[in-house]
């Protein structure tokens, strides 16, 4: 591992992202509406009362969380990587002396700091305006804490697994749609668990797409009974093993396949 | 005795690529019945390179020159067939074959666009691990070689094409590795440009003893750089050796450029005693002979005695038109 060459290249990233920051601070907010979207559709639904338990305040703070966390898990990286393979731009980091993941990780991390310095103010002012209810303890901000971390590390190493499909169809970003959608569906974007149909709830609580992005909300904002957090952390574990797991499977298998396109 | 640096044994490279007839319905039935077919972009070629040789790789687009080196870089597993690079399989791209080698390609650009070259290179530096006396002597050097000074803080997105390849070879350069492949470097360089360029691989080749495999379609390059090229047609290694010996042997004709004094001479007659000789121009009381390489003693000394010559030269036919008559033929 070369972790100085990482560093820097995360550096090189942001520097170079930074250039961009108009682009991205309008992606972040793209990526916002939906969100603001439901929690008006849910706090309209729940009135002066409450649906399922969740009032119109504790609504606002899960969105509001919510969309704090997506915009921390959503791996953008993912979206560039098939294209990377396909016009053959891979080759300039497949030879140099470090994996080419340090590229994608670089690039997330140096995105997040991007994304965040938009995110973490304005959700801040959106607070501020619709005044959500939260019941934080110090135990769930501990263990909301590593639930995100390995969020991301689930939602980035699935989508990257999947991307890398490129090696073979040339248009393998395809399935992140999909990953998206299934997110929207099982991941709390649609609704918090508590409101979705009840066949879907043992689906949303066993597939990784709640791992990725509804979990570390529902932790901090203490949705969950101990088991169910004790549960959910061996889910989410298990389902991140398997996403590394079917990198490295993916990634052995696709770069012997690769045709390295173009020059 | 010494192992070469480069060593390479009957390898092919197979691409599987999907063909279908144009139109909508082959477009829909290539859908559910993909059809593929196998094209051999490398044969079962064979050369040795030797620590220090600098060795053109000529040959038409689609030879399987980029190929070749995209094998011997790791980019590319070989379909059959040995290669060593410094000992080691370069498909296995073990970090440490990595740091001696160096890819640059004249398409392609291992800079990152948005910052400045000098950004790029200290991150390169950290990635091939060089020490940090190491890596500012080596880039004040390239440098100062490459005239870089006025580029260095410029977003290399604003660049023109020749300072950005100057900064591509610094990139490529800054860890002195002790192999060089170069894909057409001079790609779409202007001439003076392309000349800076081969001066600068000269001086480096020769103060740092790299082992270089240069691609190009300009002949310029070779014949400036390469002692040694080898020639690759439809996959296969068709010639490799001296290129002076090369177009000697395709060539075995000079071309003699005369003029006359007197502008009405008629020297058809003079022409005919000679076997295989022939005019091919003739413009403005200027004369192109094709004299093969034996006669041109003999042809010159008659001409320079019987006819009112102004003027007279002897050349080597260029030798871009020896390597398109290769192309063509496909032998040698």
């Amino acid at each position: 591992m070369n972790h100085q060459g990482g560093w820097e290249l995360i550096k090189n990233t942001w520097q170079s992202w930074l250039q961009h920051r108009g682009f991205f601070f309008l992606l972040a907010f793209g990526w916002m509406l939906p969100l603001l979207v439901y929690l008006f559709i849910w706090s309209a639904a729940a009135g002066d009362g409450s649906i399922a338990g969740l009032t119109q305040e504790t609504l606002a703070g899960y969105y509001l969380i919510l969309i704090l966390t997506n915009q921390f898990t959503y791996a953008t990286t993912n979206w560039t990587v098939g294209d990377t393979i396909r016009m053959g731009q891979i080759s300039r980091w497949l030879i140099q002396p470090m994996s080419p993941l340090f590229h994608a990780l670089s690039a997330e991390i140096a995105g997040k700091v991007v994304f965040m310095l938009f995110s973490i103010p304005v959700t801040g002012l959106l607070a501020l305006i619709i005044q959500p209810q939260f019941n934080l303890t110090w135990s769930q901000g501990g263990l909301f804490l590593p639930a995100i971390l390995v969020a991301w590390v689930l939602r980035f190493f699935w989508g990257y697994w999947l991307a890398l499909l490129a090696f073979w169809a040339t248009r393998a970003d395809s399935l992140l749609t999909l990953q998206d959608t299934f997110i929207f569906l099982f991941g709390g974007h649609l609704a918090p668990l508590a409101l979705l149909p009840s066949w879907m709830q043992p689906w949303a609580r066993i597939l990784p797409f709640r791992y990725m992005s509804a979990f570390p909300v529902e932790v901090l904002t203490g949705h969950l009974r101990h088991n169910e957090i004790l549960w959910g952390f061996v889910i989410q574990a298990g389902w991140s093993l398997t996403a590394i797991i079917l990198y490295r499977l993916v990634w052995s298998r696709g770069v012997r396949h690769y045709e390295s396109v173009g020059g | 005795m010494t192992s070469p640096m480069i060593s390479v044994q009957n390898l092919t490279k197979v691409y599987r690529v999907p063909e279908r007839q144009p139109g909508l319905g082959a477009s829909i039935q290539s859908l559910f019945k993909p059809r593929y077919r196998d094209v051999e972009a490398v044969s079962t070629i064979n050369f040795e390179i030797e620590a220090g040789e600098m060795v053109g790789l000529i040959g038409p687009n689609g030879a399987g020159k980029t190929t070749t080196l995209k094998i011997l870089s790791g980019l590319l597993y070989p379909t059959y067939g040995k290669a060593t690079v410094a000992g080691f399989r370069p498909w296995e791209r073990s970090p440490e074959y990595l740091r001696r080698i160096s890819m640059v390609m004249g398409n392609r650009s291992a800079l990152n666009w948005d910052i400045p070259p000098m950004d790029s290179f200290h991150v390169l530096s950290k990635i091939y691990k060089v020490p940090t006396s190491h890596y500012q002597r080596n880039l004040e050097a390239l440098i100062e070689l490459l005239d870089l000074h006025p580029l260095l803080k410029k977003p290399v997105r604003n660049l023109s094409l020749g300072e950005r390849m100057k900064c591509e070879l610094v990139a490529g350069l800054l860890y002195q590795p002790d192999i060089l492949f170069l894909d057409e470097p001079t790609l779409g360089l202007d001439v003076a440009m392309q000349r800076r360029l081969r001066q600068f691989l000269q001086i480096y080749n020769r103060e740092h003893h790299v082992t270089v495999i240069l691609t190009t379609h300009y002949m310029a390059d070779v014949t400036a750089l390469c002692p040694r090229v080898m020639l690759i047609h439809h996959g296969h290694l068709i010639y490799d050796g001296a290129l002076q010996t090369l177009a000697k042997k395709l060539a075995p004709f000079k071309l003699v450029k005369l003029q006359f004094s007197t502008t009405s001479t008629d020297f058809k007659g003079f022409i005919t005693q000679f076997a295989n000789t022939e005019r091919l121009t003739s413009e403005n009381g200027h004369h192109t002979l094709r004299v093969p390489r034996d006669n041109v003693a003999q042809l010159t000394a008659k001409l320079l005695e019987t006819l009112p010559i102004a003027d007279l030269s002897i050349e080597d036919p260029p030798i871009e038109a020896v390597i398109d008559q290769i192309y063509e033929e496909g032998r040698v």
